[in-house]
């Protein structure tokens, strides 16, 4: 086992998921079109195609994320990290065990956690259909901007390459495997990342129903959407906080010598958190006047920051971010 | 005012409270942000100053939502012109605090008398004593509120007083578990039931 079989798993993932994403793509279009016909004409026959648009998409968005579990599978299996004995490190050799949300692949989890939520709501056959165009412009961004089966795992596939380039004598294989151990102990391979990311994806994912049906609430004034929309809300609070504060003890092991108190992402998550908090707060009193407008609207105004916090990494520099200053 | 409008206020009042604090966090991210044009600056006393300014900004946010959340605790012992006279006699004592020993030492003092108040009020509940009232009925949402509100003082106590606490983790864990078991009690009580069944 070697770069080698590394490299074919690393081939074959592409390869099988590429047709995989590219149906969904599709079927998100078709989703899209199923959806505003129905919602434009009510006809019953564009909602069944809507609905086994989504199940049909939903189970091939289960198929690529097997993929990238066997992918995730080999690279361990795969390739074994032997650090030199001079660098003194707490052990001799490490493997990836690689989180199954991180790169390209968190926003492809998202979408997947989303689109099985979305099947779960029932009773408004407006609402799903509104959900369903939300999920097609979501499979759309997941296929132009991150998708996973394209170059999968950019980041830990230069590392790996990194590391087999130090150990053919292009590299300093101290420096490259001290760096190595930073990054697989604290990050790749630390519990914390196998409940912190994916309990918020989850919430996300949750929340998404809870935006969809605020604006329907908005719209069309009935009690019905501000009880869907609380009904996604609560377990996506209760996974929100727990996600967000599991976060935390890992933060002061890893981020201990780094400047990460009041990172932008963290800011940015403080602020989901509190506002969320005020939506579930407000919503007591939904019946009372016109509160329910100021709850719907704070249930958008809700989302819009979830999804600010998300795009954080990318347009803010921070601990968590991608972008340098 | 009549009694049965006191809740709602409060509930605005927090509302606006956790909104507002909202809007620090999204000026601290303007705020990193602009601050990040300078070169290597987190390693330099302005990622301190940095932190302070911040924190100055966001306390006396946390000092009305304490206070918002303390009244939502004395509430459920004491009557509404108590209640009043408490929360005014709680607003005044932090401001003079304040100016006498410091934001902090302030927030630490009020944030130790919530933290007792309401774990004596979570005893209370568990023990289902009479004096305790709530807008709510039901034995798990009342719970789950008493635990709701504890467990966010305690993290809150513990993340302005006792960071550097061995007892740090530990409290934290302690205040995690409270703010899970409290969201999961209010939210769905009638499937916690088995739990407290008697």
């Amino acid at each position: 086992m070697g770069f080698t079989e590394y490299l074919a798993a690393r081939e074959f993932a592409s390869n099988t998921g590429q047709p995989v994403i590219t149906y969904i793509f599709v079927l998100a279009l078709l989703q899209c079109i199923f959806a505003i016909l129905f919602l434009r004409k009510k006809g019953d026959r564009y909602y069944e195609y809507l609905i086994k648009c989504l199940y049909v998409g939903t189970g091939l968005y289960i198929l690529g994320f097997m993929v990238i579990i066997l992918f995730h599978i080999q690279i361990y299996n795969t390739v074994l990290i032997e650090y030199p004995a001079g660098l003194q490190l707490p052990v001799e050799s490490s493997r990836f065990a690689v989180p199954l949300w991180i790169e390209s692949e968190k926003l492809y989890f998202w979408a997947m956690v989303a689109s099985v939520f979305a099947l779960t709501v029932k009773g408004r056959k407006e609402l799903l259909s509104f959900l369903g165009i939300i999920l097609s412009v979501f499979s759309s961004l997941v296929f132009f901007f991150s998708n996973p089966f394209k170059d999968p795992l950019p980041i830990v596939n230069g590392e790996i390459t990194r590391w087999y380039a130090a150990l053919a004598g292009n590299d300093n294989i101290y420096q490259v495997a001290g760096t190595l151990y930073g990054r697989i102990t604290y990050y790749y391979n630390a519990t914390y990342m196998w409940a912190h990311p994916p309990l918020l994806f989850i919430a996300y994912a949750s929340l998404i129903i809870t935006f969809a049906a605020c604006v329907y609430m908005l719209m069309s004034h009935e009690r019905v959407y501000d009880e869907i929309a609380y009904r996604y809300a609560k377990p996506g609070y209760i996974l929100l906080t727990a996600g967000m504060l599991i976060g935390y003890p890992w933060a002061l092991e890893a981020w201990k010598d780094s400047a990460w108190w009041w990172d932008p992402k963290i800011s940015g998550s403080i602020m989901m958190w509190v506002l969320y908090s005020a939506y579930l707060h407000a919503r007591i009193y939904v019946d009372r006047g016109k509160l329910w407008r100021t709850t719907a609207l704070l249930g958008i105004l809700c989302f819009v920051s979830l999804v600010f916090t998300y795009l954080l990494t990318y347009i803010v520099p921070g601990i968590h971010s991608v972008v340098q200053p | 005012m009549k009694p049965k409008n006191y809740d709602y206020y409060l509930i605005v009042l927090t509302t606006i409270i956790l909104f507002a604090i909202g809007i620090v966090c999204v000026y601290g991210i303007t705020y990193y942000n602009y601050l990040s044009a300078v070169p290597g600056w987190t390693e330099t006393t302005l990622y301190l100053q940095f932190i302070d300014n911040m924190n100055s900004y966001l306390y006396p946010f946390l000092v009305f939502l304490l206070i918002s959340l303390g009244l939502c605790i004395p509430k459920r012992l004491f009557e509404q012109d108590i209640l009043i006279k408490i929360s005014a006699l709680s607003l005044a004592a932090t401001v003079i605090l304040s100016f006498l020993l410091g934001m902090e030492t302030a927030m630490d003092i009020l944030l130790a008398v919530i933290a007792g108040i309401q774990g004596i009020v979570l005893i209370m509940t568990f023990n289902r004593n009479r004096a305790v009232r709530f807008e709510k009925e039901g034995y798990l949402v009342r719970m789950g509120s008493s635990m709701l509100h504890l467990g966010i003082v305690v993290l809150i106590f513990n993340f302005v007083t006792l960071r550097e606490s061995q007892f740090h983790i530990l409290i934290f864990w302690a205040g995690t578990l409270f703010v899970t078991a409290g969201n999961i009690f209010s939210f769905y009580p009638e499937r916690m039931n088995f739990l407290f069944k008697r």
